[in-house]
């Protein structure tokens, strides 16, 4: 063999050998560098299958009535599904309901799953997931983005972050609709976080869900979920839904629903399967094993007593989420629109060539702040202010918000022939009402409005948009607007609309409970949401988080059904201590109540009761 | 020629020496660890299930024929149609329900130990059974109701590994269990059967629940073409005790 030869067939040894060293020492060169994220420990992206060998009734033809077993429900939970009449899914707003997750993901469904890197670097930047059922998209952000602030708008998939722990993707997830448990009316609250966990083995992919909901659960509920790789495309991913007219001539303050005790169906369940009520209504206890001995020796109507309110009166659980770091927070809504919170009420700004128009003023102890925001959203002052209530919430920063601001509109009319400093300072626009209220009050004249209206609607076109100020007579009190951007399509609700609290109706100033729902109503009558309720036109609350037609409803139908709870007991002639007595917003309490405060539980039922009272004698 | 032989062991040692060198630059131990010392995750202790899945079939006994969610083929319904307790227990064969298949879906306390550095011992208080979870294969023996459990972690790792072609496997891992060679059970406690032929695989996962207690999760597929018509999967959830509270012994009961 020649000499050259060999030395080739040595140097492509020596290589091979340096080749296989080299892949035996690259993993330490390529460590992640400290503090990064740990790398994907598996690749979730694909087509996924549940296949329904679990809770396949529930999940499939659908759960039965009043079969709560193993759910860790309070007592607000138990009588909140207890009340709900399945008849609601005809209501327009509700026809459309999309599911929250992680309901979403037991439901009955193809589910894709794909990830999103960046184009330059290739870390993983989201991984996304896509549910067929009620076409439920989510977003798990894998780029270390914090979660939004409390006061930002809530979907039914939630705003959900995750990072990979071992060989598990664990996700968090926040800011999350109101949804069920399970559709047979056990309800989820906009307050349940969740923390999931995905695993894969082979081709066999297994969810875990641990849902904590201070509203509705008294422990958090764990529920689990295995999906199937699927190798190709299941080619059916759409799911539809318009709504329409499903009951004709229904008034549109009926919000089908069962009294406290009253649910027909509730004996169903136990008859059929022969189970004690203590374990169909559900509750910590059923999900413990000991359940089943408690079972073996229970009789079928021992724990019946837990579908009436039982248990000791209870207060909000909800997070507050309005900022109390004594700033003046600025949220973007839509094109020009800003939401400015902080200052004890929610104020709305909208931009452009001319000058800003703000709707309400908050409580004014903040009110250097809040022009101070303003002045950062744009160089044009305040023109026009727009308050949708009397009350210090919305008025209190009137005097300083008008100083600050100026009415160009005004300088050069004959207006400013008349009055020297016309245009000076900012105009406030308010019904007449509000004004005559505020003046009654004793309230700070230089705040009152300087441009009223008295009947139905206030119009004006401003920064290449069409505003839209509409009385609602007797619903908080008698002057209260809502405020509709129309290009925009941003609805300021004022306090007819809070994701805070009970409806303060202020019967000594002309409000009422029957005023509340037709304002709620027209809100409503007004929205259109995106997709599958959710989306759309934006509700701004009088207090709370940015919200969209999905709030508006369910706090609509909550003070319906509290309305007709109440107005059921004093058809039967009970009075005021009594209604309190019987606890009739004790499934609601949890999310809205208080015992202490500007605005108690005790206040919205006797403000419910009386302002019943009134119509009744209005009525004979 | 000679040479060339040369070069090329040469080139192995260099791989051989680089490669071991590099593994203990990586942290690798110099020796085969036990299971118990590799161990990516801690199972031990005690965990109580939470029941909130299948609820009604799993906290009462379910009316014969009622196999609402299982794939059952027509032998399978055959036989969970003619379940009678009665039979079981003159047979001394109560604890059907409480094999392999179905125990895990039990409500119950696990109590899971390290029996020896190579089998997990997994303890029921419901129906008081005990699962061997052996990491080296077991030795044939007569079927039992908990069967022969073979054990191994299962770690995410490259299919091609090192180098150029991937990282080094991912931190943490599952437990691994595949059982077969048991006596033929029920599913559910209402006769819902799977065959002595049945090979059932499971996947024990631990979640360290960020302010919570700590979940374990038991991912289970169970094969069965006697009596299945699909492999059957469920996922059972346990939450972990910090103590022995509630551990409770009981018998096996036929009904």
């Amino acid at each position: 063999m020649p000499r050259a030869m060999t030395s080739a067939r040595v140097r492509v040894a020596v290589l091979v050998a340096a080749g296989i060293a080299l892949l035996s020492t690259s993993p330490t060169t390529q460590a992640p560098p400290a503090g990064s994220a740990p790398a994907p420990a598996f690749d979730i992206s694909g087509y996924w299958t549940s296949p329904l060998h679990e809770d396949s009734m529930e999940r499939g033809a659908g759960p039965e009535i009043a079969d709560y077993g193993g759910f860790p429900i309070s007592e607000a939970g138990r009588l909140f599904a207890l009340s709900y009449d399945p008849s609601r899914l005809t209501l327009r707003h509700h026809q459309c309901d999309g599911y929250v997750m992680p309901y979403q993901l037991r439901a009955l469904g193809n589910s894709r799953a794909w990830e999103e890197r960046d184009p330059h670097t290739h870390t993983l930047v989201a991984i996304h997931w896509f549910s067929q059922t009620f076409e439920g998209k989510r977003t798990i952000w894998m780029d270390g983005r914090p979660h939004p602030p409390a006061y930002a708008a809530h979907t039914w998939m939630g705003f959900s972050t995750g990072r990979f722990v071992g060989n598990a993707l664990e996700v968090r997830t926040t800011h999350l609709k109101q949804g069920w448990f399970r559709r047979n009316g056990l309800p989820e609250s906009d307050q349940a976080t969740t923390v999931e966990f995905f695993v894969r083995h082979g081709d066999h992919l297994i969810h875990t869900a641990v849902i904590s909901d201070p509203v509705f659960l008294s422990e958090p509920l764990v529920r689990t979920t295995d999906f199937y790789r699927q190798p190709i495309d299941h080619q059916s991913w759409l799911f539809p839904c318009d709504d329409g007219e499903q009951i004709l001539g229904r008034a549109p303050d009926d919000v089908p629903n069962y009294a406290f005790g009253q649910n027909p169906f509730v004996g169903e369940y136990s008859k059929k399967h022969q189970m004690p009520a203590i374990g169909q209504l559900g509750g910590v206890a059923t999900m413990y094993p000991e359940i089943e001995a408690r079972l073996r020796s229970a009789r079928m109507g021992d724990g019946m007593e837990a579908a009436r309110p039982t248990g000791p009166v209870v207060t909000s659980k909800a997070a507050n989420p309005e900022p109390t770091d004594g700033d003046v927070h600025i949220w973007p809504l839509r094109e020009k629109l800003y939401m400015l919170t902080g200052d004890g009420g929610n104020i709305v700004v909208q931009t452009g060539d001319e000058g800003a128009f703000v709707v309400d003023t908050g409580t004014g102890s903040l009110a250097a702040r809040t022009i101070a925001a303003i002045r950062r959203l744009t160089d044009n002052p305040i023109q026009f202010i727009a308050n949708t209530g009397f009350h210090s919430d919305r008025t209190g920063g009137n005097v300083a918000l008008r100083a600050a601001g100026a009415d160009p509109s005004l300088r050069g009319t004959f207006f400013s022939l008349q009055f020297r400093n016309a245009g000076s300072q900012a105009t406030i626009i308010g019904h007449q009402n509000l004004q005559n209220r505020m003046s009654e009050a004793g309230m700070n004249s230089e705040g009152f409005p300087t441009d009223t209206y008295l009947e139905e609607r206030r119009r004006t076109f401003h920064n290449g948009e069409a505003i839209e100020m509409m009385w609602q007579p007797n619903a908080i009190t008698d002057g209260d607007s809502i405020v509709h951007f129309r290009r925009a399509d941003v609805i300021v609700a004022g306090n007819v609309f809070t994701t805070t609290q009970y409806p303060f109706i202020d019967l000594a100033h002309g409000g009422s409970v029957a005023g509340e729902i037709r304002a709620l109503n027209e809100i409503l009558n007004r929205t259109v949401y995106q997709h599958q309720e959710e989306g759309g036109t934006i509700v701004v609350p009088g207090r709370g988080y940015v919200s969209d037609e999905h709030e508006v409803v369910e706090y609509r139908d909550m003070v319906v059904i509290v309305r007709d709870r109440i107005r059921a007991l004093m058809k039967g002639g009970a009075t005021l201590a009594q209604v309190k007595a019987a606890r009739p917003t004790a499934d609601y309490d949890a999310r809205y109540g208080a015992t202490t405060g500007r605005w108690t539980t005790d206040m919205f039922v006797e403000a419910v009761f009386r302002s019943l009272s009134d119509s009744q004698k209005q009525a004979k | 020629m000679k040479q060339v032989r040369w070069a090329a062991l040469a080139a192995l040692l260099i791989a051989t020496t680089f490669g071991i060198v590099a593994r203990a630059q990586r942290g690798g131990p110099p020796g085969p660890r036990t299971p118990q010392q590799a161990a990516p995750t801690d199972l031990t202790g005690y965990w109580v299930s939470l029941v909130t899945e299948d609820w009604r079939y799993r906290v009462v006994t379910p009316p014969k024929g009622d196999y609402t969610s299982v794939p059952l083929n027509p032998a399978g319904r055959k036989v969970a149609d003619g379940w009678d307790p009665a039979r079981d227990n003159a047979a001394g064969e109560s604890c059907r329900a409480y094999g392999v298949g179905g125990v895990m879906r039990l409500p119950g306390r696990l109590h899971i130990t390290w029996q020896d550095e190579r089998t997990l011992k997994v303890e029921t208080d419901y129906g008081s059974q005990t699962r061997l979870l052996s990491f080296t294969p077991p030795a044939s023996a007569a079927p039992d109701w908990q069967g022969a459990s073979l054990a191994t972690w299962d770690r995410s790792e490259p299919v091609i590994g090192g180098g150029f072609f991937g990282p080094a496997p991912a931190a943490g891992g599952s437990l691994k269990v595949v059982t077969t060679g048991m006596k033929p059970g029920y599913l559910r406690k209402n006769g819902v059967p799977y065959s002595a032929g049945a090979v059932i695989t499971e996947y024990f996962d631990r979640f360290n629940v960020p302010d919570s207690d700590p979940l374990l999760v038991v991912t289970t597929e169970i094969v069965d073409p006697t009596y299945l018509s699909q492999p059957f999967w469920t996922s059972t959830h346990f939450k972990r005790q910090a103590d022995a509270t509630g551990w409770n012994p009981t018998p096996c009961r036929a009904q």
